[in-house]
């Protein structure tokens, strides 16, 4: 191409409208991949139906304690959940992940049909949800005394969670009520193990899209690892 | 017809002798409430009229004391009066099917129930006698700590470490055995197939006959 006038006239107009589009290239490529996560978010959680009648309401503890009778067969009084792992421990989780869950079990999203029948509407209102919710939430943090993991793998689980869980679940385990990532932080081990598999073998109907993901590759021994990690967490 | 709950336990005579009873319970409610109600002005205040319905009419077969002598029908003393009212009703609305109670109830004023309620909820209630130490020791376990591995859950969850009870869910302590293996097979084999009893006709099926029975027991010794 010959040096001429026209042609670095042209050069410069080129060089122009790409410094001028540049940004707005960004700007595309910013929203597009916003567009990405808040369309998982949408898949994963939508606020709808049951979910978001609960989460609108107030709830009640003293009224939730009543309600959660229920529930207490299994999860044990004060929710610490079971020692074999069968059942999570409850006690101080999110109210919003809790409403989320006992919405999305009772609407099939998250399939359970041994506590179907427990959360079934004949015993629990909407508002009993939301009360449960916030008598749960109340409960104290109570030390994880029988539901700890191993301990023979914490390095491998710290490089791990460090790595892929911290992100969303917090540096102690304390989760997000804002955006519904629960408290994990003096979660039960067996029960958190046996979570995590149905998650990354896709068997947990309502488990977020990005986490599965994340721990698509994980292997047993992984897994194993990151919750042995995840089980000696504490939140003071 | 037979009273389904019945269907284990009594030979043709006992079932005949009952639905001699149950007919002389209808007539003698029939009666009485006719008295009641033309006599309303009459009665000095209601807890006479209770207690004239409670005598002609449920003391035949849960006794004047609410602590009935035959171990087929229920105690209903110290049972928490929200309960009682609400199972009245399923009674009365043909929910809760029973040849003996459906005629009896259907006789029933809805203004009485309450009262009635509150009258057996009242009353002292009694601890019966264990038959199977044994079977009673693995009731126990069962109704304080359920089985995690077969997701039965501790009974005393809902109905209290003492079986107590409550508004939702009834006393069970004291309870005849007899009673309550037969309610427990009817939800096991969805007899109390209306809608509020789910729940347990779900975790019945969790449950073998012997360990309802020993359930049973426990409850019986409380």
């Amino acid at each position: 191409m010959p040096l001429n006038r026209g042609n670095i006239v042209k050069w410069m107009f080129k060089t122009l409208l790409i410094l001028l589009l540049w940004p707005l290239t960004l700007l595309a490529q910013d929203q597009s991949s916003t567009n990405v996560s808040s369309a998982g978010q949408k898949g994963w959680n939508e606020l709808n139906g049951e979910k978001l009648e609960a989460l609108k309401l107030n709830g009640d503890a003293t009224r939730g304690e009543e309600s959660f009778q229920v529930c207490q067969g299994c999860h044990k009084r004060g929710a610490t959940g079971s020692a074999s792992g069968a059942y999570p421990r409850l006690a101080g989780q999110h109210v919003s992940v809790l409403i989320e869950q006992i919405a999305d079990i009772r609407s099939g999203k998250r399939k359970n049909d041994k506590m179907l029948p427990f959360a079934d509407e004949h015993e629990l209102t909407t508002q009993a949800i939301a009360d449960i919710a916030a008598y749960l939430h109340a409960l104290p943090l109570t030390p994880n005394v029988f539901g700890k993991g191993p301990g023979n793998a914490l390095a491998r689980g710290k490089t791990l969670y460090l790595r892929d869980c911290l992100i969303c679940h917090g540096e102690n385990g304390e989760g997000s009520a804002e955006k519904f990532y629960p408290l994990i932080a003096g979660q039960n081990y067996k029960y958190m193990l046996r979570e995590v598999g149905f998650i990354r073998d896709g068997k947990r109907g309502n488990a977020n899209p990005e986490m599965i993901k994340v721990i698509k590759p994980y292997s047993d021994a992984d897994l194993a690892a990151v919750t042995d990690y995840i089980s000696e967490l504490e939140i003071h | 017809m037979m009273q389904l709950s019945s269907v284990y336990y009594r030979t043709n005579r006992e079932q005949q002798a009952i639905r001699n009873a149950g007919k002389w319970c209808q007539m003698a409610a029939v009666l009485v409430l006719l008295l009641c109600n033309l006599s309303r002005t009459a009665l000095a205040d209601d807890s006479q009229r209770t207690k004239a319905i409670v005598t002609e009419v449920c003391a035949a077969c849960h006794n004047l004391d609410g602590n009935s002598i035959d171990p087929t029908f229920p105690k209903l003393a110290g049972r928490n009066p929200d309960y009682l009212v609400r199972e009245l009703k399923v009674f009365i609305s043909g929910q809760r099917k029973s040849d003996l109670m459906g005629p009896i109830v259907a006789t029933l004023n809805t203004d009485d129930l309450r009262p009635l309620a509150e009258y057996f909820s009242a009353q002292k209630p009694t601890s019966g006698q264990i038959k199977d130490v044994k079977a009673a020791e693995i009731g126990r376990k069962l109704f304080q700590n359920g089985d995690e591995s077969r997701d039965i859950p501790a009974c005393a969850g809902c109905h209290n470490i003492d079986a107590s009870g409550n508004s939702r869910f009834p006393r069970l302590a004291g309870q005849h055995r007899e009673y309550l293996i037969a309610q427990l097979n009817n939800f096991k084999n969805d007899v109390r197939n209306y809608s509020s009893a789910r729940l347990m006709r779900e975790l019945t099926k969790r449950m073998s006959d012997e360990e309802i029975a020993a359930v049973a027991d426990y409850l019986n010794g409380l």
